[in-house]
């Protein structure tokens, strides 16, 4: 029986989830993954009413109980360099990465 | 040999002129600070941190959508769209997908033939804008004080048919903006981005071919030439039997050329899901009325306007539409005047467009109120001062803030009308100049000028032209 | 001075009037804490020697100096007669995965090893104006990705203080296991599908998951955004009541964090239960899982001792005015963990792309050419097994072309469970019911190393609680008993939202009912004398 996340789709989820494995972990990760994939598939054998609605939350939120919007006042931090401080490389006040993969073609 | 036309479509994101960030109580206005110093733990996507809606950005971007004549959703939601980019904090951007803010919308722009090219607008959201990133000895800065400030994402269908088009529907969006006051719309420095879809086909033919997305084009005349330089491009491959790719091509301003970017980040599953960390916006009908209700009259509906209702020529129309304060500001006047519009649209655009563009402001800004101009064209009308004088008093109202009268009566610039008083002068000046009045007589008749201005200095201004020409004439006329 | 055997709500009473020092206490709880709770984890290796496995390690962060200057304070201002908050000089412990200024954060990953919060979540922050004294960040399951604590980065994992061999359940084990071990009076966990609830049930204490926005999440390191919920432990339901009335109400850094009155919950306490009406459901007594084999549901039911201490709770309660009622079908309730799984992984996936070396935390110290690369090394290397997992499954199941299958259908799934209950509490419907009373767990605490977390009944055994998260409800865990090996049994009571005023006057009642009963007098193996005892 063929797995359901082949090696190669699981290639591709780990490039959308930016992972690298070698080859042993990344066979572990996908085997494990085929095996919970049985409980997910029970959502398929739920036999759902077309008419029932998503629900992003399960409590509703009444009129009075939603927060309101926020109030378009400014607010400083009062410590961004504490946020900076944090950081793995900085130079000047900026943070440091290393540059994005492209190529400039004519 | 084949005829192409061009199929165009624009996506502009455009700044909101919001105080604060869309999501937190930063600045969205952060051009002079040093870098990462307007940031927050929201903007800056730490650990555990929510975002929190800034009802304005609801506000302003629901006035656009009415403006855009977009349907203002009663209920519209966030989306998480997902993925990794060094200015895009939390690895997702809140934006929104389907259900958003605006649906549908055009803006009917007027062609240079009369006609009109109706632009579709296929989407119209919020979203929340990504920090900035320079490339410099080999690494990339990132600037997160611009993360987070409310964008609207506006799509238009692919209406547009050539790059001139495109540039002017680029213009009244940037005119419209301003006119609302949700935009500064200063597309240098980013608050209006532009991204173009080119491609094209044969004319007459109705299918839709494969496009190319041209970015990072930072100014209405880099959108005209990169648009005409990509169609001359799949032209040309098109041509010669080539087929053209959905590349994503970028604008090389300092080099004015387009190249191609080739970056594993184009290819990307966004996993779009609602954002669980906001509720949905809820809308009453009545405040989305009041929203409607509130847009001023739109800028291409007043140039309409204008030139119907005060017969004005469409040159006219256009630059006194040109921005919302210096409309009013004609109407005012044409109200203070109560005569011929075109006269106060002609002071206008000699005068007060150079005032304006000398001191850096806007018409709202100006001291010299629209009563002002209409007391002075009156006072040159009824021959009180003459038409240079009326120039130098609007200055001098301007500076001082004294009304226009007043300034004449203290400085005594009446203009000499009074027959007697000119004659005396021009008896005196040409028995001065014995060989410039022979020179006239001999046929030189462009010395008229010449003597009027001497007549001009000796009157320090103040002599009526008109007056001042007959008389001259009458003078130099005869012979000994 | 134990501060074992008085309730916060006793203590911070004799701080406030001058009887006991806020720093006497905080001494005699770091003694205490030295005693039993051996060496905190850490990224380092730890395996763990013969003396650790005696030890509870509750521990990732103890933050003595930072508690000393807290402590001082309150009994400065106690000294220049001022009036204090509510929690005034009592010692808590908060799980590792909300940000407190100035402390390392870590969410129990090696990726937030070195991260130091520069701000302070908002249920902390209420605490800690209220006057607690915080003791330090305790241990979890990385970014609370597990039932048992076990894989926390941060090692040795915290241990049950009922038997050191046995796990304090997850992912808040050392939230309960440090109030179990009489190590803080109160801590501050989280609930996504029971991981207070559970652990609370492990270890003998009471573990509350709020209404879902009844507490702000600001600050709390999210996983599961519709599902996270802050929420108290405590060694009883008045303190329990006392802590959720210090952290409830809106808060202006939480969108969702809801605009509804904080009732006063001590005050209706001990109202009684006269007239209650509390439902039992067939549904909860059992787990219904697929085979693995042939993924044919099975039904199991749950362990006699688990059924039967929930039967005695009902005797209890009805003893007191609580009208049961039996047979409440809940029906949906078998679909909670598959909906769960979908949900929870779409959202963690989502939360955990900010992980990526650029602004905080873990940065790969191996080369990379670009990018791309620093991004996938740091990753792959900052995170354990269980987020890589739920990262991937997460990408999986919220991938485009499969979104409508499996997340769609999730989010109508959970509308479905949100509808059993509101017949269940319909004061119209059939049943009419106060809140549900069912078991919380379907086993007592496992051994340690016993089970990895992917095994079929591991996965369903939150099928209990996980229903209260999909809801949005509150649910509360009590201890009701000790099973054959003498291990903490917990039953769980389950309300309307914004009704937890009901959960703690049920749970005080049966406090009352069963306050003589033989299982309430035996001690965690860790307090028992010889185990290091203060007194």
């Amino acid at each position: 029986m063929t797995d359901e996340i082949t090696p190669e789709l699981f290639e591709h989820l780990v490039e959308l989830a930016a992972f690298a494995f070698d080859p042993k972990e990344a066979d572990y990760l996908r085997r494990e993954l085929n095996n919970q994939l049985k409980a997910i598939h029970q959502l398929e054998a739920v036999p759902i009413d077309p008419e029932v609605p998503l629900a992003s939350h399960g409590v509703t939120y009444t009129t009075q109980g939603k927060p309101a919007l926020r109030e378009d006042v400014w607010e400083p931090c009062d410590n961004p360099e504490d946020i900076l401080a944090q950081a793995p490389q900085v130079e000047d006040g900026y943070f440091i990465v290393p540059d994005i993969p492209h190529t400039e073609l004519e | 040999m084949t005829e192409y036309e061009a199929i165009i479509g624009l996506e502009t994101h455009i700044q909101l002129n919001t105080t604060t960030k869309i999501f937190c109580g930063c600045k969205a206005d952060s051009w002079e600070d040093p870098p990462n110093t307007n940031i927050c733990p929201v903007c800056t996507g730490l650990p555990g941190v929510l975002p929190v809606l800034n009802e304005a950005a609801v506000r302003k971007g629901a006035l656009l959508a009415a403006a855009m004549h977009s349907e203002i959703r009663l209920t519209s939601y966030f989306d998480r769209k997902n993925y990794f980019y060094p200015d895009l904090p939390k690895g997702y951007q809140i934006s929104q997908y389907d259900l958003a803010l605006g649906r549908g919308g055009y803006m009917d722009l007027p062609m240079p033939d009369g006609g009109i090219r109706r632009v579709n607008i296929a989407k119209l959201h919020l979203e929340e804008d990504a920090g900035k990133t320079k490339y410099e000895k080999g690494v990339r800065y990132v600037d997160f004080n611009r993360c987070g400030v409310p964008l609207v994402e506006m799509v238009t269908g692919p209406d547009l048919r050539s790059a001139d088009e495109a540039a002017q529907y680029l213009i009244r969006l940037r005119q419209l903006l301003r006119w609302l006051c949700v935009s500064e719309a200063n597309m240098e420095k980013g608050h209006l981005r532009c991204d173009a879809n080119v491609s094209i086909r044969p004319v007459g033919s109705t299918a839709l071919n494969t496009k190319t997305e041209i970015k990072n084009v930072n100014s209405i005349e880099a959108v005209r030439t990169a648009i005409n330089k990509e169609i001359e491009r799949q032209v040309a491959l098109v041509e010669s039997g080539g087929r053209v790719r959905a590349w994503t091509l970028d604008w090389d301003d300092a080099h004015q050329r387009l190249t191609k970017m080739r970056s594993k980040e184009t290819e990307a599953d966004y996993r779009y899901f609602k954002e669980p960390d906001l509720l949905p916006i809820e809308l009453t009908a009545e405040w989305r009325d009041e929203i409607v209700e509130s847009l001023p009259e739109l800028p291409l509906e007043r140039r309409a306007r204008f030139m119907e209702e005060y017969d004005l020529p469409e040159y006219d129309a256009d630059i006194l539409t040109s921005d919302r304060p210096i409309s009013e500001y004609f109407e005012r006047a044409v109200s203070a005047y109560g005569g011929d519009p075109k006269v106060v649209s002609n002071w206008i655009m000699n005068e007060i467009l150079r005032m304006l563009n000398d001191l850096g402001i806007a018409a709202n800004e100006l001291i010299l109120t629209p009563e002002h101009l209409a007391q002075v064209i009156k006072l040159v009308d009824n021959g009180t001062i003459n038409n240079a004088t009326g120039k130098a008093v609007l200055a001098k109202v301007q500076e001082t803030g004294m009304a226009p009268g007043a300034i004449v009566a203290e400085e005594g610039l009446a203009q000499v009308s009074d027959d007697s008083a000119l004659q005396a002068v021009i008896d005196r000046l040409l028995a001065a100049n014995p060989a410039e009045v022979s020179s006239y007589r001999g046929g030189k008749e462009g010395l008229l000028s010449w003597f009027i201005g001497q007549v001009m200095r000796e009157t320090r201004g103040k002599a009526d032209p008109q007056l001042t020409r007959e008389l001259l004439q009458e003078a130099l006329k005869d012979s000994k | 001075m134990s501060i074992l055997n008085d309730s916060a709500l006793a203590i911070a009473k004799k701080i406030q009037n001058g009887e006991l020092s806020a720093v006497e206490l905080l001494e005699a709880a770091l003694e205490h804490i030295n005693t039993v709770d051996g060496r905190p984890g850490t990224l380092d290796d730890g395996d763990p020697t013969d003396e650790d496995r005696t030890k509870v390690h509750a521990f990732i962060t103890l933050t003595q100096e930072r508690a000393y200057q807290q402590a001082k304070a309150i009994d400065a201002r106690v000294k220049a007669g001022e009036r204090l908050g509510p929690l005034s000089g009592v010692p808590i412990t908060v799980k590792d995965i909300f940000c407190v200024k100035d402390t390392p954060s870590t969410a129990a990953s090696r990726i937030l090893a070195n991260f130091i919060a520069p701000y302070t979540a908002t249920p902390v922050e209420r605490l800690e104006s209220a006057g607690a004294i915080t003791l330090g960040k305790v241990n979890l399951d990385e970014f609370t990705y597990g039932s048992s604590t076990e894989s926390s980065a941060f090692q040795p994992s915290t241990r049950n203080p009922w038997d050191t061999s046995r796990v304090p359940g997850g992912s808040s084990g050392g939230s309960t296991a440090s109030v179990a071990a009489g190590e803080a009076l109160l801590s501050l966990g989280t609930d996504t599908a029971g991981s207070i609830r559970q652990p609370a049930a492990f270890c003998g204490v009471v573990g509350l998951k709020p209404t879902y926005g009844r507490v702000s999440r600001y600050g709390l390191i999210a996983f599961g955004s519709s599902l996270d919920c802050p929420g108290p432990v405590a060694r009883d339901v008045g303190d329990a009541a006392l802590m959720l009335s210090v952290m409830s109400g809106a808060d202006r850094r939480d969108s969702t964090a809801a605009r509804v009155t904080v009732p006063d919950y001590l005050e209706s306490l001990d109202r009684g239960v006269e007239g209650m009406r509390i439902g039992l459901s067939p549904d909860y007594m059992q787990i219904t899982f697929p085979d693995p084999e042939t993924g044919e549901f099975r039904k199991q039911s749950l362990p006699v001792e688990i059924r039967e201490a929930t039967l005695r709770a009902a005797e209890v309660l009805a003893k007191q005015g609580v009208e049961i009622v039996e047979g409440v079908p809940m029906p949906n309730m078998v679909y909670g963990i598959p909906a769960y799984f979908v949900i929870s992984r779409v959202e963690a996936a989502s939360n955990l792309h900010r992980f990526d070396g650029v602004k905080y935390g873990y940065r790969t110290e191996s080369d990379f050419e670009d990018l791309r690369e620093m991004y996938r090394k740091t990753r792959a290397e900052g995170f354990g097994l269980q987020p890589k997992l739920r990262i991937l499954m997460g990408m999986y199941v919220s991938a485009a072309q499969y979104s409508e299958q499996y997340y769609q259908r999730a989010l109508q799934v959970r509308s479905m469970i949100r509808s059993d209950f509101d017949a269940a509490f319909d004061p119209e419907g059939t049943y009419r019911l106060d809140a549900l009373l069912t078991p919380t767990t379907p086993t007592t605490a496992f051994k340690m190393g016993d089970v990895y977390g992917d095994s079929v009944l591991m996965q369903y055994a939150d099928q209990l609680t996980v229903p209260a998260n999909h809801a949005g409800i509150p649910g509360i865990s009590i201890p009701a008993g000790l099973d054959g090996e003498g291990l903490p049994i917990g039953v769980q009571l389950l309300a309307q939202d914004f009704k937890e005023e009901i959960l703690f006057r049920a749970g005080y009642a049966f406090e009352l009912g069963t306050a003589d009963a033989a299982w309430r007098q035996v001690q965690p193996e860790v307090l028992k004398a010889g185990k290091g005892t203060s007194s």
